[in-house]
């Protein structure tokens, strides 16, 4: 990797005049994605932030407001606090499943939602859209891993982050500070497609740093499931996240959040349209499936995400109704 | 004439390997871990592209940089063609491996990039470039016996499918490397990662031009090498210029990424069998069309493999392609062979609507005669049976019948065979010293299979002692020739030469020291650690061998007539689940029936077999060289997209050692490969079984279940 500059602030302010610059600069977490990154010379910033001794960015606290989750909160105590077992048992499901004991050990939540995109095009150096000489090499070559939504575009890759899914189906805001201030987003809209190699798939700019997830309060009937290939070390092929306000025995207000298909957490409007008003049964979670699968354009080789993707969405409403028909007698 | 003691106290018992604490504890100095004053990191510089020529290199940005020590081109300018990705270009060495790394890096060097092709489908497409001057493919003319065509018109069901495996690597843990530690000005000393000293010394002797005397090769432990390990390779060698040049030591180990590229790899297969049968469940004819890729190099296995088909064709086609060589990797050609015969074996008896159990014991050949006039087909009975109780073979359903949720059971088994034999030319000194110390001595080395455990427990039987009295050294070149690890043979070859120089060490002692006890040497013996006189307690160990006065014993040992043999059985069954509504695959439980002919120590035979049943798990669960037709690059050159097991998914195992009298008496036959053979195949069966629908590609991912799930219902 390259040689950088490397500071490590105790404060929150320290932080952002460190990440201020000059030069390139990147922040530093739990570093299980960026230390790799940089060996492999994806990233070579100028100077790496140490955020971990910034101890006011750890920790999960229940205020008025709801559940704030520091941003340099390990990902092995989010998986142990007691209230997000309870109460947010897909944001507990999602994350107990992360990679393995020791990644969870090292990573935190914000550089999970951060963490860049696993595309192996993008890895091995041919950018974010996986191009070479102006042609997509993940359109013409191995995309087993890549989106099956928004395949028109030029941006092919997944987002990686497996807790982006369940909090942006619990309705999560993220809290950002910058040089220009705080402000206060839906955890959705830290990520956008990339129109072009230049943009990023993180609407953070540089210098910025994210201090917060809040998940409102107010009880929202919540469930996940994801299909992976390996029992550990290894990602979710798709995941599903649902957070339903309900309405007595029906469904509310629900919202259904897809990793793994699409270079942005994928919320389907079309199957939280399905389950609008809906009762929470098999059938409706059937119909739910049907519908989370319109629109899907698979690549060449990845066809087989579109049968996880109605698995996903049938089994996390199922797992938020507590009929997980699919678990061995 | 030595022979195998009848009743024996130690041999065949089950003891824990000598350096089975130091190796779980992280005491163990690997060839990896060893660090010599002054040492220098090496790191090597390989080519980024699948395809080119070699127009210039420029190492000196490289040498100006801080801490570089010494700087290497590998590549010759003007000259060197690339044929793969991570093919070696230069060399460094420098105080650290990050100011090596980013010397490797400076290093200027200007390709002219060619067209390359980096799949089998790539490689055989029209117009595809050439990576022999004499095209990609080479096509052997297929070999004919009886005459199939007319017998499979004959035969009541046929069955027509392709079924495909795809290149995996070895991915040892311990990456290929050594680090050369120069003595004078003409000796080398090398730490390297082998399963050959020999091999290696050999290599550096040709390669350095030095004197064997003058070579020595160290390899205490090792972290696996599954065949692909018997070389010092070419940045062993640079290793060795490096650190002469730089006038210190130099360690140079590949890093993950050059260890999937050109540390070696398993050929892929693909294999279009029709096979057919009568309705009594006889194969009656077998037409193969196979291929399969191993970079530049063979790919060929075995058909029909186990199975007895008199009326057969079989054409094979080597497809070339711009990935890293293939080399020897644990029984190469036969898990291939196994997995596309048992699964065309499996598809013909669901379509007979028989027992594929019974329908794979009726095809055997009556007599599958092997060493020591054993009829295999026999042995296979017998595993045959003794596997089907342990897994519950009587809850066997046909294929659609195994569950009416999302997660469906299924069984499957598969048969496989090998050699195992021992050279007969190698050699053990055994020396005891006055002080009671025994030592064993030979250039062999233990890559896990247990080598240095076995060696001590054979002289502790023989010795009377305890396997912890006996000084087992191995892995050094310098001592009398020895086996290289490969193709099952290290027991085998080793273990009667050890068991003979153990003999003639205590003949000579006793030879010695009857006069001082006023015996003759015939009347004395040893046991629990006692020298006896005529059946009579007379001194301890210690004592006996005091009266050795300076002079230790020392006796070397060669290989004897009825000590080993050759030509191994074995069956493995798979329980497997299946969610059909995610492709998943969960191996619930193998079981691994083998034999061996004389166990030395159960533990380290079953620990090879545990292995090469995970070593199978990984090849039909996960394995997959996956490479990009548009850069000619390995997609996942890594630990993490290239997919293994970890503890989690491994199921329960249950090694079932085929260890009757009749098998012992055949002496010592090796187990490292055969294990590892049928377990990709059983599992393709038990998914096949699961869901009724075969899974024709390896590895049985979610994509290629749930890919075959599709197809079939696309199908119906
Ligand atoms: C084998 C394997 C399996 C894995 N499986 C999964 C999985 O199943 N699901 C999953 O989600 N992930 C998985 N991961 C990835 C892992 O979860 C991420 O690497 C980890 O969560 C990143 O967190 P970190 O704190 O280590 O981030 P870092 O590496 O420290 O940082 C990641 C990025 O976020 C930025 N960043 C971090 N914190 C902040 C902040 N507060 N403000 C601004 N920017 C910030 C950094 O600058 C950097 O660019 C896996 C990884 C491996 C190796």
């Amino acid at each position: 990797m390259k040689a950088f500059e490397y500071s490590s602030p105790t404060t929150p302010e320290d932080a952002l005049k460190d990440l201020a610059g000059p030069g390139t600069v990147e922040a530093l977490s739990g570093g299980t994605d960026l230390i790799g990154r940089m060996k492999d010379y994806v990233a070579s910033p100028d100077r790496v932030v140490y955020l971990k001794d910034v101890k006011a960015l750890a920790g999960i606290a229940e205020k008025s407001g709801g559940l704030e989750i520091g941003a340099g909160t390990r990902l092995v105590d989010l998986s142990a606090d007691p209230i997000v077992r309870k109460r947010l048992p897909a944001l507990h499901q999602a994350t107990v499943e992360v990679g393995t004991p020791q990644i969870r050990n090292m990573a935190t939540v914000g550089g999970n939602l951060l963490q860049r995109p696993r595309c192996w095009y993008f890895r091995n150096g041919h950018g974010l859209l996986g191009t070479k000489d102006g042609k997509s090499l993940v359109r013409e070559g191995d995309n087993r891993y890549h989106a099956i939504f928004l395949t028109e575009g030029d941006a092919l890759f997944i987002n990686p982050s497996s807790l982006a899914v369940p909090l942006i189906a619990l309705n999560a805001q993220a809290t950002v500070v910058g040089p220009g201030g705080e402000r206060t987003i839906p955890v959705e809209k830290l990520y956008q497609v990339p129109k072009s190699s230049d943009d990023r798939e993180l609407t953070l700019a540089p210098g910025e740093l994210l201090t917060k997830v809040t998940i409102p309060a107010g009880e929202v009937k919540n469930g996940f499931f994801e299909a992976r290939q390996k029992q550990s070390h290894d990602w979710p092929l798709v995941a599903a996240a649902v957070g339903l306000k309900m309405n007595g025995d029906t469904v509310g207000d629900g919202r259904v959040v897809l990793y793994g298909v699409a270079p942005i957490p994928w919320r389907s409007e079309a199957a939280e349209k399905a389950i609008r008003g809906k009762a929470l049964t098999r059938e409706t979670a059937e119909a739910a499936a049907a519908a989370a699968v319109e629109g899907a354009k698979p690549l060449s080789m990845n066809g087989y995400k579109v049968a996880l993707v109605k698995t996903t969405v049938k089994r996390a409403l199922l797992d938020a109704a507590g009929d997980r028909y699919w678990e061995e007698a | 004439m030595a022979s195998w003691p009848e009743s024996p106290r130690l041999i065949g018992t089950s003891i824990p390997r000598l350096d089975g604490l130091a190796k779980a504890s992280g005491r163990a100095k690997y060839p990896s871990d060893i660090r010599p004053e002054g040492l220098l990191f090496g790191v090597l510089l390989s080519s980024p592209h699948a395809s080119a020529k070699v127009k210039a290199i420029d190492l000196e940005p490289a040498k100006t940089m801080p801490g570089v020590k010494a700087v290497l081109a590998l590549a010759t300018a003007g000259e060197s063609t690339i044929f793969y990705q991570g093919q070696e270009i230069a060399a460094v060495a420098a105080e650290t491996e990050e100011k090596a790394r980013d010397a490797a890096r400076a290093i200027r060097v200007e390709y002219e990039i060619l067209p390359h092709v980096a799949t089998e489908r790539q490689s055989a497409a029209e117009g595809a470039p050439k990576v022999f001057p004499t095209g990609n493919t080479r096509a052997a003319r297929a070999q004919t016996t009886g005459k199939p065509d007319e017998a499979m018109q004959k035969a009541d069901a046929v069955i027509e499918a392709t079924y495909e495996l795809p290149v995996i690597t070895h991915v040892c843990l311990e990456p290929h490397g050594l680090t050369a530690h120069w003595k004078g000005p003409d000796s080398i000393t090398v730490y390297a990662s082998t399963q050959s000293v020999m091999g290696v010394a050999n290599d550096m002797v040709e390669n350095l031009g030095l004197e064997s005397a003058n070579v020595t090769v160290l390899t205490d432990v090792m972290g696996g090498g599954f065949g692909s390990k018997f070389n010092a390779d070419t940045w062993g060698i640079a290793a060795a210029k490096l650190a002469k040049e730089a006038g210190r030591p130099v360690r140079m180990f590949l890093d993950r990424a050059q260890e999937h590229q050109l540390g070696g790899n398993r050929p892929s297969a693909k294999a279009k069998i029709k096979l057919g049968a009568a309705k009594d469940g006889k194969l009656v004819a077998m037409v193969a069309e196979t291929s399969g890729t191993g970079g530049r190099g063979g790919s060929n296995f075995p058909l029909p493999y186990v199975y007895k088909v008199d009326d057969r064709s079989r054409a094979h086609t080597e497809i070339f392609v711009n990935g890293g060589s293939a080399r020897a990797m644990r029984a190469p050609g036969h898990p291939q062979g196994c997995a596309v015969m048992e699964a065309a074996m499996d598809d013909l008896a669901a379509k007979l609507g028989i027992n594929p159990l019974a329908f794979r014991l009726a095809n055997l050949a009556e007599a599958d005669m092997v060493a020591g006039g054993v009829n295999r087909t026999d042995l296979y009975k017998e595993q045959v049976e003794r596997g089907a109780k342990l897994i519950g073979w009587d809850r066997w359903k046909p294929r659609g019948q195994n569950g009416d949720g999302p997660i469906k059971r299924g069984l499957g088994l598969a048969l496989h065979q090998w050699g195992g034999g021992g050279a007969q030319d190698k050699q053990v000194a055994c020396i005891i010293n006055p002080d009671g110390s025994v030592e064993l001595r030979s250039a062999t080395q233990d890559i896990g299979t247990g080598a240095r455990t076995i060696l001590a427990v054979i002289a502790a039987e023989v010795l009377g002692l305890e396997v912890g009295q006996i000084k087992s050294n191995i892995g050094n070149s310098t001592f009398p020739p020895g086996q290289s690890s490969g193709g099952s043979t290290t027991t085998p070859s080793m273990a009667p030469p050890c068991l003979d120089a153990v003999e003639k060490a205590r003949d000579e002692l006793f030879k010695r020291i009857a006069p001082g006890l006023d015996a003759k040497p015939e009347d004395l013996s040893l046991k629990g650690g006692k020298l006896l006189v005529k059946g009579e307690e007379k001194a301890t160990w210690a004592q006996a061998c005091r009266k050795l006065g300076m002079m230790p014993v020392t006796a070397t040992g060669v290989f004897g007539p009825g000590l080993a043999s050759t030509g191994v059985g074995g069956c493995q069954f798979a329980e497997v689940t299946v969610d059909v509504e995610t492709g998943v695959v969960r191996v619930k439980k193998i079981v691994a029936v083998q034999d061996s002919g004389l166990i030395l120590d159960m533990l380290t035979w079953k620990s090879q077999v545990y292995g090469g049943v995970i070593g199978g798990l990984n090849y039909g669960l996960f394995e997959e060289r996956i490479m990009d037709e548009g850069t000619g690059a390995m997609l996942n050159p890594d630990m993490e997209m290239y997919k293994l097991a970890g503890a989690t998914d491994i199921p329960e195992i249950v090694v079932d050692a085929y260890d009757t009298p009749e098998m012992r008496v055949r002496g010592v036959i090796g187990v490292g490969e055969p294990p590892t053979i049928s377990t990709a195949a059983a599992i393709g069966n038990a998914v096949a079984n699961a869901i009724g629908v075969r899974v024709p590609k390896w590895p049985m991912s979610p994509m290629n279940v749930l890919d075959a799930l599709a197809a079939a219902e696309g199908k119906a």
